[in-house]
């Protein structure tokens, strides 16, 4: 559906997707001015990245001049090509890769490697990869890594055609099916269609506004109410979760609108009494009800209301019948109710469906369940609402440079204070006017002098941040594509161990290895700490020591033997496994050690380890 | 899910409207007046007092249903033909099967009237190990990660919580983070994932030394907090792989007699290293049995898995015993729910929390006697219903930690170790009496 026209340094022009067809219940909205224009405006222009990256610059360069701070240099080529290969792609460059970008002396070289990169599918399943991690790890259903891998499918596929933002957005919220076949499924999935934690999670991914905290009492720092929480939860009460009935293990998110009633003969006790209870004596029996509907329901009722013990049903008991819960995980319920905190099993006050950031976004009760869905869709990505965009640029720029605008990066919002301001609402109104284009948010990132600046440690005494890029950890994804890397493994990762595993389970070296090393992507990058059991691997698993023992016995030798000196094998060995040349202290530090040693092969091995264990190996510089 | 809203209502109702909901830090938090709220001397005495405790956990996965187990109903139809067995404590009897447990049930405290609301495998199991019910915005730790954080010696070799066994759903530490998640031991008996180092001890030495020096580099070039942070993280872990303590998680050198009566299982192996690490000091241990989630073929599942986990914990309890260590080792016996009264047409019993059994014993609690009382049909809790709280509470009291203490969660809200609920009060007060309460 996107045609892009011309991709000239002048800018980009891109078709908006046409509007979806419109629900029913649209009318209600009280946004038709809006969407109309939408309508009529099916051609977006960007601006060049290029441009819009020096505004950007000259934005944080004012603020930093202001507070004295002065800019760190450029990083060198070693660093930006790792750097950006890793941010983009998912992995090192190879030492090849390297090279030639070294001695390659074009000036765009730079904004070259990005549209490369753009164009891999290690840049689609890097991403996909990410995004999944980001849904994963606030999963409240335990069971949700069964959808791991339609996810990541269904991502990389979005993320290949370069799908715009607020389309993967609508269809992760609007998404019905097979959590196993349809990936857009997980994020509802692993909140267990439950309306209040889909409510959370949908504020905290697409505006990167916690407004979960007003779920028990009004936000206690920002002023989002109880009442607006439970209202933006009321979107969700109709998707339920239900076991698939041919395929035990698999999923469906479907749409609840019948009007079904768990228990219908409650509503009439006194007839059914008369009806079905043969031996008149007040009560029901087991053996009374054997052979009409509620025979195959009798258990459950019995324990639900059987309150004297006696293993029969009396009229009382029937008309005391407690009413089915509201916002039971995964079941779906007509409408949404905020419960009432004093007394938590009524049923509490019942909510329509209103739009916190824009309270014209509102639906009747009784609105079935597509068309809130695709009412709130579209609200949260209208380019009316800046939050939106902001959450996604604010996201982005941290896990390119290390620091977002706002931190955490998803606890943003008009409550909340960021760094750069100005430089966050260029990028935030350029991206919206690209029409949400992934790739040129990222064109436009990679081009900031705030991106190719040297690393430097943060500076706790400086007043406002981003005169250097940050280190970070990379992402367990990242780590195994860069032991892949070291060890000219197929990209798919080392070998499968178990094939045929349990779905859910991790299946390869590479699930495995991403459980094991697995970080929320949306922790700021200095909460991340490793863990004792991730050192012990890096240290001491036969996955990581059978491959350098095997590098050690065909690799090295051969290294060695056509190396001419030692420092050609050390300095190969670098650019293997840390993208980069040794540095003098460094080779002094390693001729040292392999000249203590007896066997040189095994000092070169004993090198492999200590850099594959070495913080820069698992981090971004 | 009302209980959801309702739990985390009263940590709204003590206060927390006052509190920033999303504080950036620790230091943030304390600067505005959130540390704990139990003074510096009462805190000292705790720290007296709970030297040396440590908490196992056996943890029954699936569900384990009581009427085969330890509230056996040989009269009511809902008791499925299951036999009853008679104790040490007169009066009480137990499901057959169970006669070693029948022999040591004068140190245990069996508890019939657990009662709950959550029947789905993944948010029971979590509430059963955290005491709360799972939420996207706080991953809580497992109550004995929490009592770890408060009993370890972080100075030790070994890591202050320990999970032997596989289970699908596990729970760690949360937001405590890495120093109280537990080390997970998958087959007991052998060393544990990647702690073998595969050179010799002097060359892993030697490698460490390199990589220490290499470090520099990456430190001056920006990574100095990663690199840090790194040098601790390898610090703890080769202490660990080259401390003579590993010894610990291998069993050749017990008494082959011991090794019997453990049982040749991984359960029983799983209760024998659990007790060795308990004498090292580990404050906190899971050994998990999977495999009670009997939907159908309940009966015979039920024996055989009985035939593993009946030898080993009332072993472990006797072994606790005879080494002076029960008294200050607390151990649980529990699942994340019962199962219910009826048989189903495949022979099985589904999930039902409204009512369960546990079991507590050890220390310092009574045993001997049972609490609560379920329906003779097995469908109710008839007296003195405990929820889950209420033995988290009781648990905290045997290892000498206030149940109250908070912790802060990465979004700077304070949370209690224990929300709600109330010690079991017939358990409190010293030693083991023998006076049955059937």
């Amino acid at each position: 559906m996107i045609t892009r026209l011309s991709s000239e340094a002048a800018g980009v022009y891109r078709r908006r997707p046409q509007a979806r067809p419109r629900p029913a219940g649209w009318m209600f909205w009280g946004v038709a001015a809006m969407a109309a224009l939408a309508a009529f405006a099916p051609y977006v222009k960007a601006a060049a990245p290029q441009e819009v990256a020096a505004q950007v610059d000259a934005a944080i360069e004012g603020e930093l001049k202001a507070a004295g701070l002065k800019p760190a240099p450029l990083c060198p080529d070693e660093d930006y090509l790792r750097r950006v290969t890793f941010d983009i792609a998912g992995r090192p460059p190879s030492p090849q890769e390297l090279l030639l970008f070294l001695v390659d002396p074009s000036e765009d070289k730079r904004s070259r490697v990005v549209e490369e990169l753009l164009g891999t599918e290690d840049y689609a399943l890097n991403w996909a990869r990410y995004w999944r991690d980001v849904l994963l790890s606030h999963a409240t259903n335990e069971r949700a890594p069964a959808a791991r891998d339609a996810f990541v499918d269904w991502m990389a596929r979005k993320l290949r055609e370069n799908r715009p933002w607020d389309e993967i957005a609508t269809e992760l919220i609007t998404a019905t099916g097979e959590v196993r076949e349809d990936g857009a499924t997980m994020l509802i999935f692993a909140q267990q269609a439950e309306p209040a934690e889909v409510a959370a999670e949908v504020a905290r991914v697409f505006l990167g506004i916690q407004i979960q905290c007003a779920n028990c009492h009004d936000h206690p720092t920002d002023s989002w109410t109880r009442r607006q929480f439970h209202q933006l939860a009321a979107f969700f009460p109709r998707i339920t979760l239900r076991r698939d009935p041919d395929n035990p293990g698999n999923f469906v998110v479907a749409s609840f609108n019948m009007q079904r009633r768990r228990f219908p003969f409650a509503q009439n006790p006194e007839r059914v009494l008369i009806f079905l209870d043969r031996n008149r004596d007040g009560k029901l029996s087991k053996q009374e009800v054997e052979r009409t509907p509620l025979g195959r329901l009798f258990d459950r009722v019995l324990q639900l209301g059987d309150k004297d013990g006696d293993g029969q049903l009396s009229l009382q008991e029937l008309k005391t019948l407690p009413r089915p819960q509201n916002n039971q995980p995964g079941r779906g319920a007509l409408e949404h109710y905020m419960p009432d905190l004093q007394h938590p099993e009524q049923e509490g006050t019942l909510m329509t469906p209103v739009f916190f950031l824009d309270t014209s976004v509102r639906l009747r009760t009784g609105t079935d369940d597509l068309t809130r869905r695709r009412a709130v869709a579209k609200a949260i990505t209208s380019p009316r609402n800046e939050w939106f965009a902001k959450a996604f640029v604010n996201r982005m720029w941290a896990a390119f440079t290390g620091q977002g605008f706002y931190v955490p990066i998803d606890d943003i919002g008009p409550e909340r204070t960021p760094q750069h301001p100005q430089a966050l609402e260029i990028l935030a109104q350029e991206f919206t006017r690209s029409g949400y284009d992934i790739q040129w948010l990222i064109r436009t990132i990679t081009a900031t002098r705030a991106y190719q600046r040297q690393a430097r440690s943060p500076d706790p005494s400086a007043s406002v941040g981003m005169a250097a890029v940050t280190p970070a950890r990379l992402r367990a994804d990242q780590i195994y594509s860069a032991l892949v890397n070291v060890f000219g493994l197929p990209s798919g990762g080392f070998p499968r161990r178990r094939p045929g595993a349990r779905p859910g389970r991790p299946r390869s070296p590479r699930d495995g290895f991403s459980l094991l090393f697995g970080i929320d992507p949306s922790t700021p990058p200095e909460d991340v700490m490793g863990t004792i059991p991730q050192a012990l691997f890096m240290m001491n698993s036969p996955l990581v020591n059978g491959a350098i023992r095997a590098f050690a016995r065909v690799r090295l030798p051969q290294m060695v033997r056509e190396a001419r000196t030692r420092t050609d094998v050390i300095r190969d060995l670098y650019l293997l496994v840390l993208n980069r040349e040794p540095t003098d202290r460094e080779l002094e530090i390693i001729t040292a050690y392999v000249r203590q040693s007896e066997n040189r092969l095994e000092a070169f091995e004993d090198v492999l380890w200590a850099l594959i264990n070495s913080t820069e190996f698992i981090s971004k510089r | 899910m009302s209980i959801d809203r309702f739990e985390t209502l009263k940590v709204g109702r003590h206060g927390v409207t006052r509190r920033e909901c999303l504080v950036r830090s620790a230091g943030a938090a304390a600067a505005a007046g959130l540390v704990t709220w139990h003074d510096v001397l009462s805190a000292f005495g705790q720290q007296l007092k709970k030297q040396g405790k440590s908490f196992v956990l056996l943890w029954m996965a699936g569900g384990p249903s009581q009427f085969e187990t330890f509230d056996p109903k040989p009269d009511s139809p809902n008791g499925g033909g299951t036999k009853a067995i008679s104790t040490a404590v007169p009066g009480v009897r137990i499901a057959e099967g169970w006669d070693n447990m029948a022999s040591v049930l004068g140190d245990v405290a069996l508890i019939r009237s657990m009662t709950n609301r959550e029947g789905s495998h993944p948010r029971a199991t979590y509430q059963l190990h955290t005491g709360y019910l799972p939420s996207g915005s706080v991953k809580h730790p497992a109550l004995g990660c929490a009592l770890a954080k408060e009993v370890a010696d972080l100075e030790a070799d070994l890591p202050p919580a320990v999970s032997i066994g596989t289970s699908r759903l596990t729970v760690g530490a949360g937001f405590l983070g890495v120093a109280y998640e537990p080390f997970r031991v998958a087959s007991p008996g052998r060393l544990p994932d990647n702690t073998a180092v595969p050179t010799t001890p002097d060359r892993a030495r030697r490698r460490l030394g390199l990589l220490q020096q290499l470090e520099q580099e990456f430190a001056a070039r920006g990574g100095r907090p990663l690199v840090e942070n790194h040098r601790q993280l390898y610090d703890r872990a080769s202490r660990l792989m080259l401390s003579p303590k590993m010894r610990v998680f291998q069993l050749d050198d017990e008494p082959q007699g011991l090794r019997d009566a453990y049982g040749d299982s991984t359960f029983g192996r799983g209760c024998l290293l659990a007790r060795r690490l308990v004498e090292a000091g580990v404050p906190y241990i899971e050994v998990i049995s999977g495999g009670w989630d009997t939907h159908d073929n309940n009966f015979e599942r039920t024996a055989t898995l009985a035939q593993q986990v009946d030898p080993a914990a009332a072993t472990l309890l006797k072994d606790l015993k005879q080494r002076g260590l029960l008294e200050k080792t607390v151990v649980v016996w529990m699942g994340e729910f019962g199962r219910t009264p009826r048989v189903n047409p495949r022979s099985g019993r589904d999930h039902y929390p409204r009512a369960f059994s546990a079991w507590i014993a050890g220390g310092g609690l009574r045993g001997g006697l049972v609490v609560g009382r379920t329906s003779p049909n097995g469908t109710s809790v008839e007296d003195r219903p405990v929820t889950p709280a209420d033995l988290f509470c009781t648990i905290c009291h045997a290892m000498g930690v206030d149940p109250r203490i908070e912790n802060l969660s990465p979004l700077g809200r304070p949370m209690k170790i224990v929300d709600g609920g109330e010690p079991i009060a017939e358990l409190l007060g010293s030693g083991s009496t023998a006076t049955a309460s059937s």
